[in-house]
């Protein structure tokens, strides 16, 4: 039982313009649809209910929540720690030791080790429109940097120089210099923390090595390590015009 | 036959993946109402064409006019700060219910005429065949 077969005889060119007119309909659809990188365009041209139905997606504050009342248990158990310590002066000493030594870990004045990612930047050798182009400068390593602070790394070295809370990284003339040292490429940049994580943060599209990567390919190394070992940091820590004040704000 | 509209839906949604993607931006989301008026009209046009109504002009004009005035209503209404977006997408929506609800009830129609027929064809055959016994 065909009960389409009357229409083929009354109008033969149904199929093609049907077809034309669906293909067109499915390339408007796929165009039309939403991505992780189209929704941040998209979510100013929808309305406000529909918006938090988008950004649910991005954001999970439940999580985030969770993660933050997990350090102030943390801080608190901490606190209950060092407030013991003073009572008790027996095991005060060790447990002050403790706290000192986390701070200290905390400020780069020690060794880090554990896994992460290393990240080698190098000169390109193919000639580009633009000479300078074909060189790392030290924005590409500071945004490098960044990035990777921002994908969660806890603790940074670039050949050698510990990246601490009063590092610099900038250029005189051609050299980069990081820590007021001179380094010279190709610059190692090594991170601890999520290697998956933290290479994915350097995979990004339009992210801070794609311009390199659509320039040259070989300008840019990155591999997971298992094991890496960061120099503490080795400068100066003198502070001269900063006091930690002794009263609390009312 | 049948299936020949579906496969070059499959075929435009594979084509607009590997050489567009989806686009960004506002663009977007007025395609995304032009989508609804694609959608109605080829249902529309599915309706005409069991209703033995079809035109190809009129499906063809139709398609692209309904695609061009759902785009435009919808970045009007955004320009003059009216909704025009939901505007568009309820009387598409309406009319995409329908038009489904009508090509279901043709269709249904047609397959109970036919099991009629049959009967009826059946059982036209036998007293026939009763009374050349007879």
């Amino acid at each position: 039982m065909n009960i389409f077969s009357n229409q083929y005889r009354q109008n033969k060119n149904w199929l093609w313009s049907m077809s034309l007119m669906s293909a067109l309909l499915g390339f408007m659809m796929m165009m039309a649809w939403v991505t992780r990188e189209s929704r941040t365009t998209r979510i100013d041209s929808t309305d406000a209910d529909q918006q938090n139905r988008v950004l649910k997606g991005s954001i999970d504050i439940q999580e985030q929540y969770l993660k933050v009342s997990e350090e102030v248990k943390r801080l608190r158990a901490d606190k209950t720690k060092l407030e013991e310590a003073l009572a008790k002066n027996d095991n005060g000493s060790k447990t002050l030791n403790d706290s000192l030594q986390e701070a200290k870990m905390l400020a780069c004045l020690t060794e880090l080790e554990g896994p992460g990612l290393v990240v080698t930047l190098r000169d390109s050798q193919k000639p580009t429109a633009i000479p300078s182009d074909a060189a790392i400068h030290d924005l590409d390593v500071l945004r490098t940097v960044n990035e990777l602070w921002n994908a969660g790394a806890e603790g940074i070295a670039v050949n050698g120089q510990r990246v601490t809370t009063n590092s610099s990284i900038r250029c005189v003339g051609s050299t980069i210099l990081v820590n007021d040292i001179k380094i010279a490429p190709p610059v190692r940049i090594e991170a601890i923390g999520d290697g998956k994580t933290l290479s994915g943060a350097m995979s990004l599209p339009e992210g801070v090595l794609d311009v390199m990567r659509r320039l040259d390919p070989a300008m840019v190394n990155i591999e997971l390590a298992e094991k890496l070992r960061l120099p503490a940091f080795a400068g100066s820590t003198t502070r001269k015009w900063g006091t930690v004040p002794k009263e609390t704000p009312k | 036959m049948i299936l020949v509209p579906f496969i070059s839906l499959f075929l435009g949604v594979l084509g607009a993946f590997f050489l567009v993607g989806p686009i960004k931006g506002e663009a977007g989301q007025y395609l995304a109402v032009a989508c609804l008026a694609g959608l109605d009209t080829i249902l529309g046009g599915i309706r005409s064409l069991q209703e033995g109504k079809f035109s190809n002009d009129v499906f063809v004009t139709g398609f692209f006019s309904n695609v061009i005035i759902a785009f435009s209503l919808a970045w009007l209404g955004d320009k003059i700060f009216l909704n025009l977006f939901q505007v568009v997408a309820l009387v598409l929506g309406a009319r995409i219910f329908t038009n489904l609800s009508l090509i279901r009830r043709i269709l249904l129609t047609k397959w109970h005429d036919a099991r009629e027929r049959k009967r009826l064809e059946s059982l036209a055959s036998q007293p026939q065949a009763e009374t050349s016994r007879s």
